[in-house]
C-alpha cells in the first residue's frame, strides 16, 4: 500500500506532514478508515472480527475495483458516469456467456475473458466520444451509460440467470482456509503498485494537472485520455467479476447506482475532481469508507428516517476533515 | 434439608423456564429497505414497527431494528451481512434485487436467521417471499379495463422501469389477460419509471398520437400524472385509466368522479411479512407449504381492488390521513395465525 508512488507530477520540498500528505495524499482518508473500523468495533464488535471484515471486503472489492477504475480518468480531469453501467453490462455478459458455454470451469474462464473484452471495448467507445469527438466527458458519458444500460436490457431483459457454481463458490470461499477474496486483495493491491509505476499513470495525471501544457510538451493527448478510459472498462470489468461473484446472479440494473458512489470514493481518497493530482490507494479507503460509513450509521442505532440523512453528513465529514488536513498540510 | 433442596431445585427449575421462555419469546428482527424514493416505502416500514408493537400484548416482544437508505446492491448486501453480526432472529427485507441475494441468504440461513422476503420476489431457496403476485396485480387492472370498455376499444399501457422483475410480471400479467380479448387493442407501450412527471408526459405524447383511445393501463407511481394530462387534455369522460391509492389521488377521483379502478399493493406487505416471520420464529408451520410463483418460495397475499363499488370505503380508511398515505391492508396477527397448523 505503502509503495503507492504516483502522487503528484510535481514535488516540493517541505516538513513533515505537509511532505507525508504530499506524498501519501491519501493519508487524511487512511486515518478516517481506521477511525471508522474502531468506531464500528465499538459499537458491533463482530463488525470487525475476521469473518466481518472478510464480509466487508467481499461486499466491497466491487466498489474499491470501481473506485479505482473511476480514478483513472479523473487522473486526466475526465470522468466517467457509465461505469455502473459497464458493471451491469459485464455481469450479464459474463453470466449468460458462461450459461451458453455449458458452466463448467473453461466456460467460466472464457466468459472472465469475454467480459473483459467488454468492458475494454465500453472503456474505447467512452474514450473515443470524450477524447477523439472532444464531447464533454460528463453528458457523453452520461449518455453512453444510458446506451450501455439499454444494451444490458437486450442482453438479459430480466434479472434472473444464476451464475455457474464454480464460480460464485470460488469467490465466496476459501483456499487454503483464507477466503478467496483476500487473495484478491492483495492481486489488486500488486496490480495497483505495478500500474502506478507505469508512465501511463504519470502522463494521465499531466495531462489533468494542464491539458494545454501536457500538449505543449508533446505528449499525445487524445491517446492518452483514451488510453485512460480503456483502463477504467477493464477495471469496471473487474468489478462486474466481483459483483457476480458475490451476487451468484445476471441483473442488467445492478451496477446502475454504483456510479455516484464510485466517483465519491474517489473524492474521499484525496485525489482531486479536477484531475492532475490523486492515487488510487486513496479510492480504494474510499470505498470502504462509504461502506463503513453505511454500517456505522446503523450500528449506532439511528432511528430508519434518518438514517440517509445521518449518512450523507458523514459523509460529508468525511470529505471535509480530508480537505481540512490537507489543506493545512499544504500550506 | 431435605425442604431447601427440594426448594432450590425448584428455584432452578423456575430460573431455567424463564430463561427458556425468555429466549422463545423474544425476538429480534432486522427490516432491510433498499429505496427511500417513495412515501409508500416510509409508510410500510412504520406499519411494520406498529406491527411489531402490537406483539407485546400476546407477551412477545418484538424488537425491531432498521436500516433503510438508498443503496446500490453491495449496499443492501452489506445490510444482510450487518444483520447477521448483529446476531437478529430473522430479517426482513425490500429487495432492490431478485436475484442478488443469493449467497448472502445462504449464509445468513446458514448463521440461523429467517429471512422473508416482502414486496419482491427473490430467487434465494433459502428465503420466503410474503407479499402480491405482481403477475395477478397487473392482471387485476387489465380485468377491470376489459369489464369497463364492454371488451372492445383502443387502449396505451404506461409501464415502470423495464428489467425490474415487478414490472416485467405485471406486464405479463395485463397481456395475458389482453390476449383473451382481441377487440381490445393495446396500440403502444411505453415506460415511465414509476415517476409521476414522466407518467404525465408520456400521456400527454400518447393522447397527442393517438387522440382515439379508450383506456389507459398505468401502474401505481405515474397514475396521477397521467390523470393529469387526461384532465388537461379535457378527455375525463372518454378515457378509463386505472389509478392511485394515494389520498389526494383518492380524493380526487371521488371529486371530479374519474372512471378509474386501482390495483392495491399495500405499503403494510412488510406487517404481513412480519406477523409470517414472528409465527416462523415461534416454531409453528404452514397449512400450505409456500411454494407458489416462479422461485417456488412465495406466500401470495390477497390483492384488494378499488373501483366505484368500495371508492367511498377507500375513502373512509383515509379520511384524515396526509395525501400521501395510502391505501393499506394487512394480514394481521389473527389472520397470520388461521395460515398456521
Amino acid at each position: 500500500m505503502t509503495t503507492d508512488l504516483v502522487a503528484a507530477p510535481h514535488k516540493r520540498q517541505a516538513h513533515g506532514l505537509k511532505r507525508a500528505i504530499e506524498r501519501f495524499p491519501f493519508l487524511p482518508a487512511l486515518i478516517i478508515l481506521v477511525a471508522l473500523l474502531v468506531l464500528n468495533g465499538v459499537y458491533q464488535p463482530r463488525s470487525v472480527s475476521f469473518v466481518g471484515i472478510t464480509g466487508l471486503v467481499k461486499t466491497y472489492l466491487a466498489l474499491m475495483l470501481l473506485a479505482v477504475a473511476q480514478t483513472y480518468v479523473i487522473y486526466a480531469g475526465d470522468i466517467d458516469l457509465s461505469a455502473g453501467a459497464i458493471v451491469s453490462l459485464v455481469n450479464v455478459t459474463i453470466i449468460t456467456a458462461m450459461t451458453a458455454l455449458g458452466g463448467d470451469t473453461g466456460a467460466v474462464i472464457a466468459g472472465l475473458g469475454i467480459g473483459l473484452a467488454v468492458g475494454l471495448a465500453c472503456g474505447v467507445v467512452n474514450g473515443i466520444v470524450v477524447a477523439a469527438l472532444r464531447l464533454q466527458a460528463i453528458v457523453a458519458t452520461f449518455a453512453t451509460s444510458i446506451f450501455f444500460t439499454g444494451l444490458a436490457l437486450y442482453v438479459m431483459p430480466v434479472a434472473g440467470t444464476p451464475a455457474p457454481t464454480a464460480f460464485w463458490r470460488t469467490y465466496g470461499g476459501r483456499i487454503l482456509d483464507i477466503p478467496f477474496v483476500l487473495y484478491a486483495v492483495i492481486i489488486l493491491a500488486v496490480l495497483l503498485v505495478v500500474l502506478a509505476r507505469t508512465k501511463l499513470a504519470v502522463r494521465l495525471l499531466s495531462v489533468g494537472d494542464d491539458q494545454q501544457a501536457a500538449y505543449q510538451s508533446g505528449l499525445p493527448v487524445t491517446r492518452i485520455r483514451l488510453q485512460g478510459y480503456a483502463l477504467c472498462g477493464l477495471f469496471a470489468a473487474l468489478a462486474a467479476f466481483c459483483i457476480t461473484g458475490d451476487t451468484a446472479s445476471g441483473d442488467p440494473l445492478v451496477g446502475g447506482k454504483m456510479t455516484l458512489n464510485s466517483v465519491a470514493a474517489v473524492v474521499l481518497g484525496g485525489t482531486a475532481l479536477a484531475g492532475g493530482f490523486g492515487t488510487v490507494t486513496g479510492s480504494v479507503i474510499g470505498a470502504l469508507i462509504i461502506g463503513l460509513i453505511g454500517s456505522l450509521v446503523f450500528f449506532v442505532g439511528t432511528p430508519s428516517e434518518w438514517q440517509n440523512l445521518v449518512q450523507g453528513v458523514a459523509i460529508l465529514m468525511a470529505l471535509m476533515a480530508g480537505i481540512l488536513v490537507g489543506r493545512r498540510a499544504r500550506r | 434439608m431435605k425442604m431447601t433442596f427440594a426448594r432450590a431445585l425448584g428455584a432452578v427449575a423456575a430460573l431455567a423456564l424463564t430463561a427458556f421462555a425468555a429466549q422463545a419469546e423474544d425476538y429480534k428482527i432486522g427490516l432491510s429497505n433498499g429505496w427511500v424514493g417513495s412515501e409508500w416505502r416510509t409508510q410500510m416500514i412504520e406499519e411494520a414497527q406498529a406491527a411489531a408493537a402490537a406483539w407485546k400484548e400476546k407477551g412477545v416482544n418484538v424488537e425491531v431494528v432498521v436500516q433503510s437508505a438508498n443503496v446500490d446492491v453491495p449496499g443492501q448486501i452489506a445490510h444482510v451481512r450487518n444483520f447477521i453480526s448483529e446476531g437478529v432472529n430473522a430479517i426482513i427485507i425490500n429487495p432492490n434485487s431478485p436475484t442478488a441475494f443469493d449467497p448472502v441468504f445462504a449464509q445468513a440461513k446458514e448463521a440461523g436467521i429467517l429471512v422473508v422476503a416482502t414486496d419482491a420476489e427473490v430467487s434465494s431457496p433459502d428465503a420466503l417471499y410474503v407479499g402480491i403476485d405482481h403477475k395477478a396485480y397487473g392482471a387485476a387492472g387489465a380485468e377491470w379495463l376489459v369489464k369497463t370498455l364492454n371488451g372492445k376499444g383502443n387502449i396505451v399501457a404506461i409501464n415502470g422501469v423495464a428489467g425490474h422483475p415487478a414490472n416485467e410480471l405485471r406486464v405479463s400479467g395485463y397481456k395475458e389477460v389482453l390476449a383473451k380479448h382481441p377487440d381490445i387493442k393495446l396500440v403502444n407501450e411505453v415506460n415511465a419509471n414509476w415517476d409521476q412527471a414522466q407518467g404525465q408526459q408520456a400521456m400527454q405524447n400518447l393522447l397527442a398520437t393517438y387522440p382515439d383511445i379508450n383506456g389507459v393501463l398505468v401502474q401505481d407511481g405515474m397514475a396521477a400524472g397521467a390523470w393529469k394530462s387526461i384532465m388537461d387534455a379535457k378527455k375525463t369522460d372518454q378515457i378509463a385509466a386505472t389509478g392511485e391509492i394515494r389520498k389526494d389521488f383518492i380524493d380526487l377521483w371521488t371529486k371530479d368522479k374519474l372512471n378509474s379502478g386501482a390495483t392495491v399493493n399495500p405499503p403494510g406487505t412488510m406487517a404481513s411479512a412480519l406477523n409470517v416471520a414472528v409465527l416462523m420464529l415461534q416454531g409453528k408451520e404452514l397449512k400450505e407449504p409456500a411454494t407458489a410463483g416462479q422461485y417456488k418460495n412465495a406466500m401470495y397475499l390477497q390483492i384488494p381492488f378499488i373501483d366505484q363499488s368500495n371508492l367511498a370505503d377507500a375513502a373512509k380508511q383515509l379520511e384524515g390521513k396526509p395525501g400521501y398515505y395510502s391505501y393499506t391492508n394487512q394480514l394481521s396477527i389473527a389472520d397470520a395465525e388461521a395460515l398456521f397448523k
